[in-house]
C-alpha cells in the first residue's frame, strides 16, 4: 500500500462538510452587510464592498501562513507573522528607497528574514515539541525587541518601490490590485495542498499523527517545512504590506496578528488540524473586515473590534471546536 | 538495618536528584549576582522596592501554574489583569471612601466572570486552552478599552494601603512602622500562599493534579473534570485579582494594556519553576521561585546596563531560552529514568 493512498484515506473529509463551512461563512458576510445597510446608510455599495476585499486581502494573506501551520496539527499557530512582516517592511524601506532597481535586493533580505524567523519557530516547536504558540509569541517580541533595537536613535526611512505600491495599493478601474494577488494565490495553493505529495503529508500529519508516522511520513520535518513556509510568507507579504501603506513604522503588522486566526476559524479551519480550504480563510477575512467596518461605522472604535472579534471567536470555537463529553 | 547515616544520605542524594533543586540553586546564584551587583541590596528601602517589583509577578505566575496544572494555560491573564485595574478604578470616586468598597466587589465579580467563562471554555467546551484563552484575551481588552481608553481613572485614598501604607495620609506612626518593615505587597504574596495552601489541601487540590495528568483517566475514575478545571480558573482569576490590587494601588490608574507583557513572562516563570506545560507535575511554590528567578535576571539586565531599546529583546530571548532549556532538561531526565527503569 502506497503512502499517498494511506493520506489521502485518512487526510479525506466529506465534501459536505467543506461545503456546509463554506456556506455559513458566506452566510455570515451577507447577513454582516444586509445588517450594516440596515443600521448605517450607504453600508453596501459597490465601492465599499471593494474596499472591505481589499482590506480583507491582507488579513486573507496572513490567513494563509495560520492555515498551513496550523494544518500539520500539533496545535500549530503563528503569532510572529505580524512582527516577521514588520521587521521586513522597516528594513526593505531603507534598501529599496523608493527604486525599482533595489526591488530584487528587498526580495532577498525579505526571504532571508523569513527564512531565519520560520527555522527558529519550526526547530523549537517541530523539533524541541514546545507548544507553538509560546514559541512564536516568545518569536514575536524578540523580533518586536530587535525592531526596537533597530529604530532606536534613528529614523525609519526610505519608501517601497513603484512596483510594489501599484501590486498593492494602486487599482486597475475599480479592482484594487492586491485582490488579483489573492486570485492568483488561491489556486496555486489549494493545488500545492490537495494535489501535491506534501499537501497530503501536512493534512496526514495533522488528521492522525501516529498513522502518518507509521506510514512512513516524517511528521516533524513536515511541520518544521510549514513553519518555515510560514515565516517566509509573512515575511514576503511585509514588502506588500508596505507598498499598500507607503511608509513602514513599528507596529504596521501586528494588528493582522488576531484577525488572521480567526479568519482561519471562521473560515472553517479546524484548529486541531489536517482540514482546511483556503477559500474558506478568504471568506472569513471577508467576514471579519466586515464586521470591522460596520462596528466602526457603529461609532464603536477600537474596543467594539477587540471586543467583537474576541466574541465571535469564542462562539466559533464553541460551534466549531468544542469537544464536550456526552453524557 | 540500616545505618542512620546511610539513610540521611540516601534521603539528600534523593533531594538533589529532584529538578527542584536545580531550581533553587538557579535561584541562590541570580540572588548572589544580584546582591553583588546593587550595592544597597541587603537596605531595607532597597529590599522594599525590590518586592514591590516583584510582586505582580509573582502572583500572576501563581494563578498561571494552578491553571497549567489542571492541563489548561491562560493567554488572557495579562488582559484579565488590565480589565480588573480597569474596572477598579472606574467604579472609584476619590471623594466617597466607600466606592472603594463597590469597586472592590464589582472587580471580585468580573474576576469571577472571566474565570467561570475560562472554565466554561476549558472544562466543559472542552476548546484547547490555548486558543480559547487567546479569543477570550480579546474579549477582556475590548471590554478594558470601553471603560478606559485612555490609561488613567482615580482611586480613594485607602486604596494605596495595597502599595504603601505610609502613603496614606493621617494614618498613624505604629502602621507606618508596620509598613517599612512588612510591605503589603509581600502581605499578597503570604495571602496568595496561604489561599493556595487551603485549596491544595482540599479534594479539589488533588483533583487538580489528577486532571491535568491524564484528563480521560480522571474523568474514568469519576472526577468532574470539567468543574475542576473551572475551579482552578477561578483559583487564577483570584491570584490576577490581588496582582491587580496591588498595581492601582500602586498607580491610582487604570490602563487597558498594561498587563500584556505578564502573560507570557508568567508563563515561563511557572516552567522555569518546574511546571510541566503538559499539566499535572510541578509545585505552585515552586512557581513562585521561578518568578522569583526571572524577576532577577530583569535586574540583572538592568545593573548590566544594556540599553532600554534592547529589553523587549533580551526578554523574548530569555523567556525562549528558559523553556527550551527546561524541556530538553525535562525530557533528558525522563529518558534517564525510562533507562534506569523508574519510568514505563
Amino acid at each position: 500500500m502506497n503512502v499517498r493512498g494511506t493520506l489521502r484515506a485518512s487526510a479525506a473529509y466529506s465534501f459536505y462538510d467543506r461545503f456546509k463551512k463554506l456556506i455559513v461563512a458566506l452566510l455570515l458576510i451577507v447577513f454582516l452587510f444586509v445588517l450594516g445597510q440596515a443600521v448605517v446608510s450607504n453600508f453596501l455599495s459597490l465601492g465599499q464592498v471593494l474596499l472591505t476585499i481589499k482590506l480583507a486581502s491582507f488579513i486573507a494573506l496572513f490567513g494563509l501562513c495560520q492555515m498551513i501551520v496550523i494544518a500539520g496539527g500539533g496545535s500549530g499557530l503563528d503569532l510572529s507573522v505580524g512582527y516577521a512582516a514588520t521587521m521586513t517592511a522597516v528594513i526593505t524601506a531603507a534598501i529599496m528607497d523608493g527604486k525599482n532597481e533595489n526591488l530584487w535586493m528587498a526580495i532577498l533580505v525579505a526571504l532571508g528574514i523569513g527564512l531565519v524567523v520560520g527555522i527558529c519557530n519550526g526547530a523549537l516547536a517541530a523539533y524541541v515539541k514546545l507548544p507553538p504558540l509560546v514559541v512564536t509569541l516568545a518569536m514575536s517580541s524578540i523580533l518586536q525587541g530587535t525592531i526596537n533595537v533597530y529604530t532606536a536613535g534613528r529614523n525609519i526611512t526610505g519608501r517601497p518601490s513603484p512596483v510594489l505600491q501599484i501590486i498593492a495599493a494602486k487599482s486597475i478601474g475599480i479592482f484594487p490590485n492586491i485582490l488579483f494577488v489573492l486570485l492568483i494565490l488561491a489556486p496555486i495553493v489549494m493545488i500545492l495542498l490537495s494535489r501535491t505529495r506534501w499537501g497530503l503529508k501536512l493534512f496526514g500529519a495533522g488528521t492522525n499523527e501516529t498513522a502518518a508516522y507509521l506510514s512512513g511520513v516524517n511528521v516533524r520535518r513536515v511541520r518544521f517545512v510549514s513553519f518555515l513556509i510560514s515565516g517566509v510568507l509573512a515575511s514576503l507579504i511585509g514588502l506588500l504590506l508596505l507598498g499598500n501603506m507607503g511608509i513602514a513604522f513599528k507596529d504596521m503588522g501586528s494588528n493582522y496578528v488576531m484577525p488572521s486566526i480567526a479568519a482561519a476559524v471562521v473560515g472553517g479551519v479546524s484548529l486541531t488540524g489536517g482540514d482546511g480550504n483556503y477559500l474558506g480563510v478568504i471568506l472569513g477575512a471577508i467576514f471579519l473586515q466586515t464586521l470591522t467596518n460596520l462596528l466602526v461605522a457603529l461609532g464603536w472604535g477600537d474596543a467594539g473590534k477587540w471586543l467583537g472579534f474576541g466574541i465571535v471567536l469564542f462562539i466559533l470555537l464553541i460551534v466549531y471546536v468544542s469537544n464536550r463529553r456526552s453524557r | 538495618m540500616q545505618a542512620p547515616g546511610t539513610a540521611v544520605r540516601g534521603a539528600a542524594r534523593r533531594f538533589f536528584s529532584k529538578p527542584e533543586f536545580s531550581t533553587l540553586i538557579i535561584l541562590v546564584i541570580m540572588f548572589a549576582i544580584t546582591a553583588v551587583l546593587q550595592q544597597n541590596f541587603f537596605e531595607t528601602r532597597s529590599i522594599v522596592r525590590n518586592i514591590n517589583a516583584f510582586t505582580p509577578l509573582i502572583l500572576v505566575t501563581m494563578g498561571q501554574a494552578v491553571v497549567i496544572l489542571a492541563g489548561g494555560i491562560d493567554l488572557s491573564a495579562g488582559s484579565a489583569l488590565s480589565l480588573f485595574t480597569c474596572v477598579l478604578t472606574t467604579v472609584m470616586r476619590k471623594a466617597d471612601p466607600w466606592s472603594g468598597a463597590y469597586a472592590l466587589a464589582a472587580a471580585f465579580a468580573v474576576a469571577m466572570a472571566v474565570g467561570i467563562i475560562n472554565g466554561i471554555g476549558i472544562g466543559y467546551l472542552r476548546i484547547p486552552p490555548v486558543i480559547v484563552t487567546f479569543a477570550t484575551s480579546f474579549m477582556w481588552l475590548g471590554a478594558a478599552l470601553f471603560l478606559r481608553p485612555t490609561p488613567g481613572g482615580e482611586t480613594v485614598e485607602w486604596f494605596k494601603a495595597f502599595y504603601n501604607v505610609g502613603a496614606i495620609e493621617g494614618v498613624s506612626a505604629t502602621l507606618k512602622r508596620f509598613n517599612d518593615v512588612i510591605p503589603p505587597a509581600l502581605l499578597l504574596v503570604v495571602i496568595g500562599c496561604l489561599f493556595w495552601a487551603v485549596v491544595s489541601k482540599t479534594r479539589t487540590g488533588r483533583y487538580i493534579y489528577a486532571v491535568g495528568s491524564s484528563n480521560d483517566s480522571a474523568y474514568e475514575s469519576g472526577i468532574d473534570t470539567a468543574r475542576v478545571q473551572l475551579k482552578a480558573c477561578l483559583v487564577n482569576s483570584t491570584f490576577i485579582l490581588l496582582a491587580a490590587l496591588f498595581f492601582v494601588g500602586q498607580n491610582q490608574s487604570g490602563d487597558a494594556r498594561m498587563g500584556d507583557p505578564l502573560t507570557l513572562r508568567a508563563i515561563a516563570a511557572a516552567v522555569v519553576g518546574g511546571i510541566a506545560l503538559t499539566g499535572g507535575r510541578g509545585s505552585v511554590y515552586f512557581a513562585l521561585v521561578g518568578a522569583l528567578i526571572l524577576s532577577f535576571v530583569n535586574k540583572i539586565i538592568f545593573f548590566a546596563n544594556i540599553s532600554s531599546a534592547y529589553q523587549t529583546l533580551v526578554g523574548g530571548a530569555i523567556v525562549i531560552f528558559a523553556i527550551a532549556a527546561s524541556q530538553a532538561y525535562t525530557l533528558s531526565n525522563r529518558r534517564a529514568m525510562r533507562a534506569e527503569g523508574r519510568l514505563k
